[in-house]
């Protein structure tokens, strides 16, 4: 695991870098409903873009304003100042406002040479998933064009079943984690999935395989307070690392870099990859963007906090985050109604001076629940 | 039940003092005006005055008997069982009102009306939508009347529209939230980011699907007949609006400043009524008398400002008004730029197609909704300031809203290289006063202001010596 964390806490890891070093192309993107599959089967490395707790934002704030969310501001520091010149091309998607802001400014500054916008719909029916269907076979025909590569269906379809074996061993790791000696902390499982996306696809399945194997006996919790934290995309894992410190073990999430890219794909087969893959990320999304699915997220958390016997749940988001920071206004009533202690964070990204604050709040939550 | 209420919500107390309104003769005088405004507590006399001056008066009665028939309208609809379905002000709310069974209230006209005209402007209602938790970075723009509404001692709406999914999601967001927390219907209309022929016609098809659910809420088949009458009467708004943006474009502009609020006032609320035809003709009226009066022609107009998204309502006479003293015209705003076009009322799908097209160029769902949100923003922005003949631009800088703050940078770039206009970004809360006074925005305008048009005059002089120095050099008279 130590060399998963090493990895995790750099932007260009070592793979990256082979990959590149080989002749490989990266392209970035930031929203877990981006169909990386297609980049996959391009042979194209599609790499997440993450600010791993940078809390530095001046260049971003020439661009972006201090009215927005400082997760956006610090990736958007980062495609300034160099960090990512390691991308061969970009992909936008509507995830929130915030992070469209991000992407314009990022490609009006600094242009990429390959910049695609995914189109992903807010409510889903039969119009929108059509659109969205229509959208991914738009995406595909920009990759293979740009990167001049034949994207097959037999490539794209095996792509997808990469991805569904990624998830089932994810999932694995979820119910490892919820079981009595949780087998993985948070703040380690958090940094194995940010590792899986800034590596093939094959690659991480395997390594998922050998962690769920290494871990079979192993408990991570021994005794501690079992929390469940959900909310604003966040790949800082010293912040778990932080909750976890104070006498807690994280046995579940909603994040956007954990369960959200798990929950969904009922796994249904069909013969159109475009179909699949809006079904795949438009059904069962976990994501506060999508306005018509409140009870599905509702029940889905309450459920997780259930299965996982949580002493209580955390929802936290980053400040002027709206999607999230009104959702996990309903979660806690919801969570409340049901008996489930929670508490609410707002917190600014990678601000190392929050740190304290946020400590001690846990810490009396953690008093509050009993532990 | 309306009776049974303490009248102390934002909608109540808003709708009773448009009932007192109603009742105030056109042609009042000068002398009673003020006799009516003493009597007013403090913040509600200084909004009043500023929509009372003597030159737009008859003008602003006719406006707010408007509001009011949107009021009182939606409390004597409810009482007699229709529906009253709240939705966000990029809803063209012409469509609900070509049924029988609904009536239209929109949710930020609510919050402007209420911040303009209460005593308090509303501030206790934001507190009450934060006392449930909410973030303080949520939109105050709606936040008041929901706040008002969440509170439970006030009207409560028996739907909501929710059509800011794709162009704002902390709109869509706390109408989610009121819809779930109410136990209401909710019914959707998401803008695709796409502004390709393809993006649009999946509008209309998300239209048709939002029509089809609201009939069976409703329990009302939309009337093909009801909706002609109601789009030819939108057609003739959108005739009258039109008229009012060619006459915007005269020096010194006939328009008072106030008429941007009070046009958009009018679009997003009784649109299609006649209501709405009877505002619009007195507001074209009295541009028109003042282009033609000699005196309001000398009158100088210092400069000809264009705000980038929203203006501040807080203090509508320490902004518009104290704007027109100055002389800077304020041009109107990103809510303005609606571009209304006629609709083919030849049958049900053109009128159909034709509101979506109308909902697809309300303001917000077609700048920040659109596929870029700069570059559809931008575009507008630069549209508009290029037609009206803008010195500068002002961006309000309304804390919560994320999207224009977000791409405003590459906004100010674009004006500047295109259209050589300068841009002064504010900060702000355009609906509560306790984020930045108005006598610090006033400052920062003024200063501003002054600099954009030195400049401006600095550049017309090294223009004109370059161009004389060219004459010169081909041996030319100077002109």
């Amino acid at each position: 695991m130590d060399e998963y964390f090493k990895q995790a806490a750099l932007i260009e890891n070592d793979r990256v870098k082979k990959w590149k070093k080989d002749g490989g192309r990266v392209v970035g993107y930031a929203c877990v409903l981006t169909p990386v599959e297609i980049l996959e089967a391009a042979g194209v490395l599609p790499y997440r873009i993450r600010a791993l707790g940078h809390g530095r934002t001046d260049l971003a704030d020439a661009h972006l304003s201090r009215f927005n969310c400082s997760y956006c501001r610090s990736c958007l520091q980062l495609g300034l100042d160099g960090a990512y010149d390691f991308l061969d091309g970009l992909v936008e998607t509507n995830g929130c406002d915030h992070i469209r802001g991000m992407f314009e400014n990022w490609q009006y500054v600094k242009p990429s040479e390959f910049f695609h916008y995914v189109r992903v719909p807010h409510i889903v029916d039969e119009d929108s998933r059509k659109f969205f269907a229509e959208d991914i076979a738009l995406f595909r025909q920009a990759v293979a064009k740009h990167f001049d590569v034949q994207i097959t269906d037999e490539k794209l379809l095996r792509s997808i079943e990469t991805s569904r074996r990624i998830r089932k061993y994810e999932k694995e790791i979820y119910q490892m984690r919820a079981g009595e000696e949780p087998a993985l902390t948070g703040a380690e499982a958090m940094a194995l999935f940010l590792y899986g996306c800034s590596i093939p696809a094959e690659e991480f399945a395997d390594i998922l395989k050998k962690v769920i194997d290494k871990r079979l006996d192993y408990d991570a919790g021994q005794g501690k307070a079992r929390l469940m934290l959900c909310g604003s995309a966040t790949d800082e894992v010293d912040f778990l690392k932080a909750v976890e410190d104070v006498g807690a073990v994280i046995v579940a999430d909603a994040l956007c870099f954990g369960w959200r890219a798990v929950a969904g794909d009922d796994g249904s087969k069909t013969d159109d990859p475009a179909e699949a893959l809006a079904s795949i990320y438009l059904d069962h999304i976990l994501c506060p963007r999508m306005f018509d699915e409140f009870a599905m997220r509702r029940d889905l958390v309450v459920s997780a906090a259930r299965d996982s016997k949580v002493d209580g749940v955390i929802l936290v988001h980053n400040k002027f985050c709206d999607v999230h920071g009104v959702d996990n206004v309903q979660l806690r009533m919801a969570l409340e109604n049901e008996g489930i202690p929670a508490l609410q964070l707002e917190k600014e990204y990678g601000a190392k001076a929050d740190i304290g604050r946020l400590k001690t709040r846990i810490q009396a939550f953690l008093e509050r629940i009993g532990n | 039940m309306v009776s049974q209420r303490t009248q102390t919500g934002l909608f109540d107390r808003t709708a009773n003092l448009l009932e007192l309104i109603s009742k105030m003769p056109e042609n009042i005088s000068d002398e009673e005006t003020q006799g009516v405004l003493r009597v007013l507590p403090p913040d509600v006399r200084q909004a009043l005055s500023a929509f009372f001056i003597p030159s737009m008066r008859a003008t602003s009665i006719v406006f707010l008997k408007m509001l009011g028939k949107c009021f009182i309208g939606a409390r004597e609809a409810q009482k007699q069982g229709k529906k009253v379905i709240l939705a966000p002000f990029n809803f063209p709310p012409e469509l609900l009102h070509a049924f029988d069974s609904a009536f239209p209230l929109t949710s930020e006209v609510l919050s402007t009306v209420g911040v303009i005209a209460l005593q308090g402007q509303g501030e206790r209602y934001f507190n009450t939508a934060l006392g449930f938790g909410l973030p303080d970075h949520i939109c105050s723009a709606n936040s008041i009347a929901l706040g008002s509404i969440l509170g439970g001692e006030d009207f409560r709406p028996d739907a909501l529209i929710s059509s800011a999914p794709g162009g704002c999601d902390v709109n869509s967001k706390i109408h989610e939230f009121v819809a779930h927390y109410l136990n209401i219907p909710q019914f959707f209309l998401q803008k695709p980011p796409d502004d390709s022929q393809r993006g649009r016609d999946c509008y209309v098809r998300y239209t048709k699907r939002m029509i089809r659910n609201l009939e069976e809420f409703l329990g009302e088949k939309l009337s093909e007949e009801k909706l002609r009458r109601v789009m030819e009467k939108a057609n003739r708004c959108t005739e009258l609006n039109n008229e009012l943006w060619e006459m915007q474009k005269a020096k010194p502009s006939p328009l008072p400043n106030l008429y941007s609020l009070m046009l958009y006032g009018t679009r997003f609320t009784m649109w299609g009524t006649d209501a709405a035809i009877e505002n619009l003709e007195s507001m074209v009226a009295t541009a028109k008398r003042r282009m033609k009066d000699p005196a309001f022609s000398k009158r100088p107009e210092k400069a000809r400002t264009l705000w980038a998204y929203t203006s501040y309502y807080f203090d509508v006479l320490g902004l518009f008004n104290w704007m027109d003293d100055k002389g800077y015209a304020h041009l109107g705003d990103g809510l303005d730029l609606y571009f209304p076009q006629a609709v083919d009322c030849a049958s049900m799908d053109t009128m159909i197609e034709g509101w979506a097209r109308s909902a697809w160029n309300m303001p917000m769902t077609r700048q920040v909704g659109g596929e870029s949100m700069s570059g559809a923003w931008t575009e507008d922005i630069v549209f508009a300031a290029g037609d009206l003949n803008a010195d500068c631009v002002i961006f309000c800088g309304h804390h919560s809203c994320k999207q224009t703050w977000s791409v405003v940078s590459i906004l100010g770039k674009e004006l500047k290289k295109r259209l050589g206009l300068p841009i002064l970004v504010l900060q702000g809360d355009s609906w509560l006063k306790n984020m930045t006074p108005i006598g610090a925005i006033q400052q920062q305008i003024e200063e501003f202001v002054t600099h954009a048009l030195s400049r401006k005059k600095r550049s017309i002089k090294a223009t004109s010596r370059i161009r004389d120095k060219r004459r010169k050099a081909r041996g030319e008279a100077k002109s």
